[in-house]
Formats: C-alpha cells, structure tokens, sequence
C-alpha cells in the first residue's frame, strides 16, 4: 500500500514491562497474557494517517533482557521514534530509566523522539509509581509521557500516533533531513523529493570551500 | 468434532473422581500424541493444523510453564523431571516430528514447540542430555536439507539457545566437541522413540554436510555441568541444577584441536546463506549473542573451532564482487545502512533508487553488520575478525582494484566509504594499518598508488583518491596520521631561521600581488580600503571573541598578521565577496571541528600543545630560535597541569631533546627539506588548482584544512604560519598558495567582463545547483579563484580558533 513516509520505532525498556504486548495490542488489535520472552528483535508494522497523510509505521520490539543489549544497540542507530516503556507496578523498572536514556541518546541519532510509557496502567492497585513521576521524569529529560494499558488497550493508539505526529511536526520544520535514511525516516513512492528540501541545503554561504566537515 | 466429544467426555469424568494431577493431565496428552501416531496413515493428506497434535502439544507446554510458576528453590516439578528421566521422551518425539514431516507441517509445529518450551519456562533443563540431544538432533536433521521451508522456525530456535547460552555461558559446552554425537547418531532416530512413533523419517540419505565431519565414538548420555572448571574458576552458575541423578561432566577443555568443533556457531552460520533476509538476520542475531559473551573460551571457540570469522569475511567479500563495475562513484557516497533495517526494507518491491543499489545496500549491510559485531563482540573475537578483514578482504580481494586503472574509480570510493562508515577500533586499526602499512616500513606501496593514483590526468580518479584521503585523515590513527603526515614535519626540518637583517621575509609578505596592485593608483586606493576593512573586521572578531584588541602582546599583534596574510593573500580586484561577511561562519565551523580533533587525538602522544602556544607568533618577531620557547613555557605551564603529566613520559621528552639538537643543527647546516610523497603531492595538485575541477579543488582545500586543524605544533607551524622561516626551496602551504594568487591575480583580469563572470560564478557556486554540473557555460578558472577566497577565510579561521584555544588553556 502506498504511504507519504515510512517511520521506524523502536520500544525499549526492561524485560516484563509489556513492550510486545504494545506491539500486538497496536499491530493486532489484541492482548496475550502468556507472551514468549523476545530475545533479539521482533517485528509489527501498521499504516496510520496523520494531517491527511498515509505514514507506514515499522516498529522493533526490542528484548529488555541485558544479555541482548548487544543486538538492542543497533537497532537505536536508523530509528526516528522510540517508546521507552516501564511497568507502573515495578518500581525498578522505572528506577532504569536513566540508563536505557543514556544508551539511546548515546547510540541514536540526536533527533530521536522519545516517548515515555508507564504500561499496565490497568493494575492500579498494585501501582508503584505515581503517574507524577512519570510526567517529572518525562519533564526533566524533555520526552513526552503517557500511561498506557496493553491489556484494555487504553492509550495505546495514542502512544504509537503521538509519537508519530512529533516525528511528522519535526519534518515539517526541517529539523529531520529525509533524505538521508540514517533518520529513520523513508518518502513513500507517492511522495517525492518535495517538502524537507530547506533541511538539506541549510549549509550556508561557506558550503563552497568549507566543504568537507566531520 | 470427535476430539470435542473426547473433550466433554473429559469434563464428565472430572466430576466423577478426583481432578487428574497435573503429572496425569500430562500423560494422558503424551498419550493421545503417541495414539495419534500408531494409527497414522501415512497416506493421509491431513496436514498437521487440522489433528488434535497442536492442541495436545500445546497442554503440555502449559502443564510445564503452570506447574514450574509453583515451584520453589529451584527444583523441577514432575512434568519437567518427566522429561529430563525420559519418562515422558517428549523431545525426542518432536525430534521425530520433525525429521517425518507427518503429518504434513509437523516440523514447523516441533521447531515451534521446542523454540516455546525453551522461552516460556525459566529452566528448561538444557543441560540434561535428554533435553539438548534432542535438540541438536532436531536442529542438524532440519539443517541437511538447506533453504527448506522451516529455515525460518529452525533459526528461532537456534536463536533461543543463543539465548539461554548467552544467560548461562557453561551451556556452551553442549554445542562443542564431547558433548556433540557423531553424524550417523545425530541423523538417526532412536530405536525406542521409532516404536512409539512409527513413521518413515523423511531424511533417509543424509546428504553431506561438511560442518559435521567430527568421527568420535559414541559417548555415554551424559549432563553438562555448567560449573565449569579450568582457567574460569569464578563462574559458577547453579540455577539450573536439576532434579535429576546423572551424573555430571564436567569439561576440562581449554585447549582446542582442529577436530574440535562449536556446534551452535557452525549452525548458525549455515543459514547465513539464506535467501530469507529475516532467516539471516536472525542468523546474525544469534552470532553476536554468542561472540559478545564475555568469557574467553567461548571466544576461543568462536576463533579456533569455527570458520565464523572467515565466513563472515568471505560473504562480504562475495557482496563486494557483486558490486557492478559500472556503479556511479557518488551514488556510493550518499549511502547510509543499518545491518538489522536491511531485512525488512529488502521486503519492500520499491527499493531499488539506482543501478547497483541493491548490490551496495547489501554489501555496505553486511559491512555494517562485520563492524557492529566488532564493537560488541569479546576482544578475541574483534581481534581475529579484523585481521581476517584484512587478509581477506583488503588484501585478498580489495587491494588489486586500486591499481587497476579500469576499475580504480570505484574501487576507491567504495573502500573510502567502507572506511568512512566504520567505527570499531579494531576495524579502524587494521584498515589504516593495511594502507599505509605496519610498524615503520620505508615504502609503502599500497600508499605510494594511492598518491599516485591523486597525480593521474584522470580528474575522477583524483577526486576520489581525495576523498579517501579525507577519511584516511578523519579516521586517522596515531600511527596512520604519523605515517602519511607527519613523517617528516615532525622533524622540523623545514624550519631555517636566518640572520634577522635578511629581508627576503618582509619581501615576502610584501607580497608582488600587492606590489603590483599598487602601482595602478585607482586599485591601489580600493585595496588600501579593503585592508583596513579586514582589519577593522579582524579586531571585531577578535574583541568579539573576548580578546581585548587593545592589549597589544606580542601573540595578539601575531595571529592578527596570520590572519591578515591569509585575508589579504588574494587582491581585492578579483575578490568575489570583498565584505567577507562569512568570517563567524567559518569561526564557529573551525572551534567545532577543533573541538573533535582534540576529541579525537587526546589519547596520542603527541607533544603538548604548551609548545607552540606562539608559534603563530613568535618566530617572525624576533628570529629566535623555538627550544628556548619551549624550555620557558613548558616550566611556566607544565606544574598546573597535573591531568597532563601523561604527556611528560620519558619518551616524549626525549623526542623534544632530539626536536631541540635537531634545531641546532638545522641552524648551522642548510639542508635541503623533504616533505614526503603526501605533501608533495598535495603542494602539486594545490598549485594546479586553476587547471582543476572545482570537486577536485574543494576536496583539496578540505584536506588541507583538515590537516591544519590537528592539534600538533610541528604541522601547526608548517601549514599555518606564513612567516615561518624556511629555506627558499622548502615548499609551505603559504608559498604555493602565493604562488596560485599570483597566477589568479595575472589570468582573471584578462578575461572579458571578468568582474560579471566572477559573480556569477559565486552565485552558482554557492546555489549548489545540481544542474550547474552539466551547464557547459562555466569558468575553471574563476571557480578555483573563488575555492581559493573561501578558502582563505577558513584557514584564517582555524588560525585565530587555534589561538584563541591557547589563550584560554593559559588563562
């Protein structure tokens, strides 16, 4: 099917807090209480519409486990988007935030939108972490935050479709160059090179001699 | 409908008696699977889907994941113990399953329920021999017959095996020479489980798989343990000890012989020849699971019991021979590829945006997968996989093309790209190594083609020779950057003062273009304006900066004459931006690219930058010679530095002491300076630059300014300061770039309307038009005149950023 642009997401997080069960839920419409454990990386995709706009979303689900961080890695390099996903009913889960951060800043390119996930928002009574310090969290590190449910499907949609439109709002301002397949980001077959051209050619007057930087 | 029936019949008898146990739930699902079989008609087009297997298999699996959820300490319940004593040879079974293909989709259902079992519960018992023989049968049996249709569920569950190796490395030992049957048992199925099931195995005759040759007798059942004795006494992990009496093995094995083999590797490898993407990137998956093990023997396997290293080399060798010959060079440049998105992007019917795409994507893929795999694997393993790059890429396959004139275009550009995109030092190391060669060999033939190859008449061989000089530059190691540049500039060999009543310096920098320009009045009242202009320009950058322009110190009044020679080199007549309204661009583009090349070459012992702090400066002024400097600085600064005291190791000061006698008798004896074949080569192609292509000049200066920007005072001084005294044959970057002005301030203004050409020329230069390649109207001349100008303006630049950095590491 035809699409204006192709987005690929990764989720990230650590292992149990529901990352291929998002996938499913968003992909499949459906929820799987007994889930294999994901070692390397599984695959969804879906079409959705954004400002009128076919946009192909590829979604990674990554394994949360330390031992498969080594093939987590190199999916964060070509990724436009990423959930970052904890469980509201495990503290520690929220407690690693920090590092899977800094591993995805570090190894992802700079324009990464990054969206933070407080999953199994279902469980209320056996929450551990506030809803506020999520947000807190999400304020402090400039990501966008949203609790969702993969079982009553609650936020779902809206967490894989925000992302997107802040991906979509990005290339409207230039910030991400489609050109260059590095960002993730893919023209779709009905969409040529117009629009993002202001990204590409922002090198400025000293682009004659100035040529080669690193 | 008679399976629903059994069903009710089942909930009736629950109500009678007792519920069954879970033990009894489990047998009676054994049962009706091995019912099921003795009653099989092999006839029978049935495929697996549509029997009752599917739903037996799948309670049984949940028997286990139930009843493991109740167990504590680590023990295994009797589902599970069921099948590790074989009681219930459950495995076996599926091995069968899957060897038959009866009923039709039977393999795929037993890879599946393996690949299950081994992930939903949290012990598996892989190291009960009843568990993995199995397995290993089950994966070596679907592995004889290549690119079948289960490739897919076969990968999984080698991938999930990665897995469960990768939590508990003494698993490893299962996949490796004792513990692997030989062949013929591999291929077989045994006796008792051929009564339970009795269908003909679909693999009769095994074809010959040359991962298997291992001849051993056959071994006693055995467990692994996965306390592994030996050189790893730390390790030890008991998660796993299972309920069962065999007893264990334990593995002594540290040594290796060539018979030995890693099963789990060679496997894996064999489905690296998939035409399923997604099966080889599993394949790839699972191989970096493994190698980013951390404990050394398992390395050791990796290395010298499988060909993994080599194989993976070959195939990228193999991509890049299927790289069409007639690619267009700079489509190679704008590619950017990630090994795990190929797979899925390989789906798509729409991906092919130019001829070779394909080819390259899958090649450079490949190349990304070899370097990531560097980075993540264990030091032995990216140790041994760089050198096998080397041998058998670089040297085995890559080499020949640079000096075959028909294919060198490309070949270059394809070999600076690979170079451009890698990142793991090992890789970086040994591809900067095989060009400019090990350790201290005189000549270096591969680096001596490739300066060659930058002096062909052939422009396009010359553009991407830069190009690959550019990232030899860029990814330069210390040893690289010391052999193709510094070689020689570290001696300071091109430094001559000479007696301070010489004037052939003030003459010199009285440059003839000026002395011309003077003698017509009208310019010469322009250019007097346009100096002072730059000046005026230059004090505002420099107070600007936070350098008092008021303050008249020696190093102040210098870095304004180097940036004034720079500035001022070419005549206002033919300029074609007189304002310079660039300099901050070009200020701010210089700090960023400093700040990465002192990023970059920290870990270098080069000497410290205390040394040349006025370099810039000081050796016009007073023609004193630098030791003095050196010894008065380096007291002054050194002791506040404590971070720095690296830098002072024995080595290093004893190469300042032979930099210091060198500079006595470099006084005395005037010797003639040799800049090496790179600087030559460089100086011949920058006095050329009005002959040249506008591409070829751009990645010139580029280089050039690169070089200018490293951090080391020897080649500070030789490129960036146009008053270093030198002998008169000794070739700088400022005479030969006087030496072009000259020629430019000669030429231009003889063509008509000369003004109106050169700005037009800007103006397309700086559209960056793609068209205005192919518009026949432009002017060689004029484009390199305006390289030339802004060329200028970025060595001015660098200048006043590198300055700018001493001041502020001295404040």
């Amino acid at each position: 099917m035809a699409y204006a642009y192709l987005f690929k997401y990764i989720i990230i997080g650590d292992t149990g807090v529901g990352k291929s069960c998002l996938l499913l839920q968003f992909t499949d419409k459906r929820f799987q209480p007994v889930h294999d454990l994901t070692i390397g990386v599984e695959f969804g995709a879906r079409m959705i519409t954004i400002d009128g706009k076919q946009i192909k979303l590829q979604i990674w689900d990554t394994a949360g486990q330390e031992a498969f961080r080594s093939i987590t890695r190199s999916y964060y390099r070509g990724a436009a988007g990423a959930l970052l996903v904890y469980d509201i009913t495990r503290r520690d889960t929220f407690n690693h935030l920090t590092t899977w951060l800094e591993d995805a800043r570090q190894h992802s390119n700079s324009n990464m939108v990054i969206m933070l996930i407080g999953n199994k928002s279902d469980l209320e009574s056996r929450r551990e972490v506030k809803k506020e310090e999520g947000e807190a969290f999400a304020r402090e590190h400039g990501l966008v935050f949203m609790e969702t449910s993969a079982k009553t499907a609650a936020n779902v949609e809206e967490a894989f479709i925000n992302t997107a439109k802040e991906i979509y709002e990005k290339i409207q301002e230039g910030v991400f160059d489609i050109n260059n397949e590095a960002n993730g980001i893919k023209i779709g077959p009905q969409h040529s090179t117009a629009g993002g051209a202001s990204g590409a050619g922002g090198a400025g007057a000293g682009g004659a001699a100035g040529g080669g930087c690193c | 409908m008679l399976s629903r029936f059994s069903d009710v019949l089942q909930t009736a008898a629950d109500v009678l008696a007792p519920p069954a146990t879970r033990l009894e739930d489990f047998e009676y699902h054994w049962k009706m699977i091995l019912n099921f079989y003795q009653n099989y008609d092999e006839n029978s087009k049935l495929h697996v889907e549509e029997t009752r297997i599917p739903h037996h298999l799948h309670q049984m699996l949940q028997l286990i994941v139930d009843e493991e959820k109740e167990q504590q300490g680590g023990t295994v319940g009797p589902c599970m113990e069921a099948i590790v004593q074989r009681s219930i040879c459950l495995l076996d079974a599926l091995c069968a399953l899957a060897a038959a293909e009866r009923p039709p989709g039977a393999r795929a259902l037993a890879l599946t329920t393996g690949t299950a079992l081994l992930r939903r519960t949290r012990q598996p018992c892989v190291n009960s021999a009843h568990v993995y023989r199995p397995l290993q049968r089950m994966l070596i049996q679907c592995n004889e017959s290549p690119a079948s249709p289960t490739e897919k569920e076969e990968v999984e569950l080698l991938l999930t095996l990665c897995g469960l190796v990768r939590k508990e490395p003494g698993l490893a030992n299962i996949f490796t020479t004792p513990f692997v049957e030989d062949k013929s048992t591999l291929l077989s199925i045994p006796e008792d489980i051929q009564k339970l099931i009795p269908i003909r195995s679909k693999i009769q005759t095994p074809k010959k798989n040359p991962l298997f040759e291992v001849e051993l007798p056959p071994n006693p059942l055995r467990n692994v343990s996965i306390i592994r004795t030996g050189k790893d006494d730390g390790y030890n992990a008991t998660s796993s000890s299972s309920a069962d009496d065999n007893a264990s093995c334990k593995s002594h094995k540290t040594v290796y012989d060539d018979n030995d083999k890693f099963l789990l590797i060679d496997l894996l490898l064999s489905y690296l020849n998939s035409a399923d993407n997604q099966v080889v990137l599993r394949a790839c998956e699972g191989i970096m699971i493994v190698s980013s093990l951390p404990e050394d023997d398992i390395a050791n396997l990796v290395t010298s019991c499988s060909p993994a290293c080599e194989t993976i080399v070959d195939k990228l060798a193999a991509k890049y021979k299927c790289v069409p010959a007639n690619v267009v060079a700079s489509d190679v440049e704008h590619l950017n590829i990630t090994w795990a998105y190929v797979a899925q992007d390989f789906g798509d019917k729409s991906y092919s945006k130019f001829h070779g795409y394909k080819e390259l994507t899958s090649f450079f893929s490949w190349l990304d997968y070899c370097d990531t795999l560097m980075k993540e694997c264990h030091p032995t393993i990216a140790a041994h996989l760089s050198r096998t790059f080397r041998q058998n890429f670089l040297e085995g396959v890559a080499e020949n093309g640079i000096t075959d004139l028909h294919h060198a275009v490309i070949v270059t550009a394809i070999l600076a790209k690979c170079l451009k995109v890698v990142d793991s030092p090992d890789l970086i190391n040994e591809f900067s190594n095989w060009l400019v060669g090990d350790g201290e060999v005189n000549e270096w033939p591969l680096l001596h083609t490739l300066i060659n190859n930058c002096l062909t008449d052939n422009y396009e061989l010359t553009l991407e020779t830069l190009r690959f000089f550019e990232t030899i530059i860029e990814k330069g190691t210390e040893h690289s950057i010391h052999r193709v540049v510094l070689g020689r500039v570290t001696s300071r060999g091109y430094f001559a003062p000479r007696a301070p009543d010489d004037d052939d310096e003030r003459d010199r920098l009285n440059d003839l273009s000026l002395g011309r320009e003077r003698e017509y009045n009208r310019e010469a009242m322009k250019q007097l304006q346009h100096e002072d202009h730059v000046n005026e320009q230059i004090t505002d950058i420099l107070s600007h900066e936070g350098l008092d322009p008021k303050v008249h110190d020696e190093g102040s009044e210098n870095i304004h004459r180097v940036i004034n020679s720079f500035l001022l080199l070419l005549p206002r007549a033919i300029l074609s931006d007189p304002v310079g309204a660039d300099y901050e661009h070009y200020i701010h583009d210089a700090h960023r690219r400093y700040q990465y090349w002192l990023d970059a070459t920290s870990t270098f012992h080069w000497p410290s930058d205390y040394n040349w702090v006025d370099t810039t400066a000081s050796s016009t002024h007073s023609y004193d010679s630098r030791p003095e400097a050196d010894i008065h600085l380096d007291d002054a600064f050194e002791p506040l530095k404590p971070d720095h005291i690296v830098k002072n190791d024995p080595k290093h000061f004893s190469q300042k002491l032979v930099l210091r006698s060198r500079d006595l008798t470099s006084q005395t004896s005037e010797e003639e300076f040799d800049e090496g074949p790179f600087f030559k080569m460089i100086f011949k192609l920058l006095a050329n630059m009005p002959n040249q292509p506008y591409q070829v000049n751009l990645h010139l200066t580029s280089i050039i300014s690169q070089l200018a920007l490293l951090p080391h005072p020897n080649l500070h001084e030789y490129l960036l300061n146009p008053m270093l005294p030198t002998a008169k044959k000794t070739p700088t970057l400022f005479k030969t770039l006087q030496e072009v002005a000259r020629r430019l301030t000669m030429e231009i203004p003889r063509l008509r309307n000369f003004k109106k050409i050169i700005e037009n020329t800007r103006l397309w230069l700086m559209s960056e038009d793609p068209t205005y390649d192919e518009n026949a109207d432009h002017n060689q001349l004029v484009e390199s005149l305006i390289v030339l100008e802004e060329f200028c303006k970025e060595l001015a630049a660098i200048a006043f950023v590198k300055y700018q950095h001493t001041l502020h590491m001295h404040r």
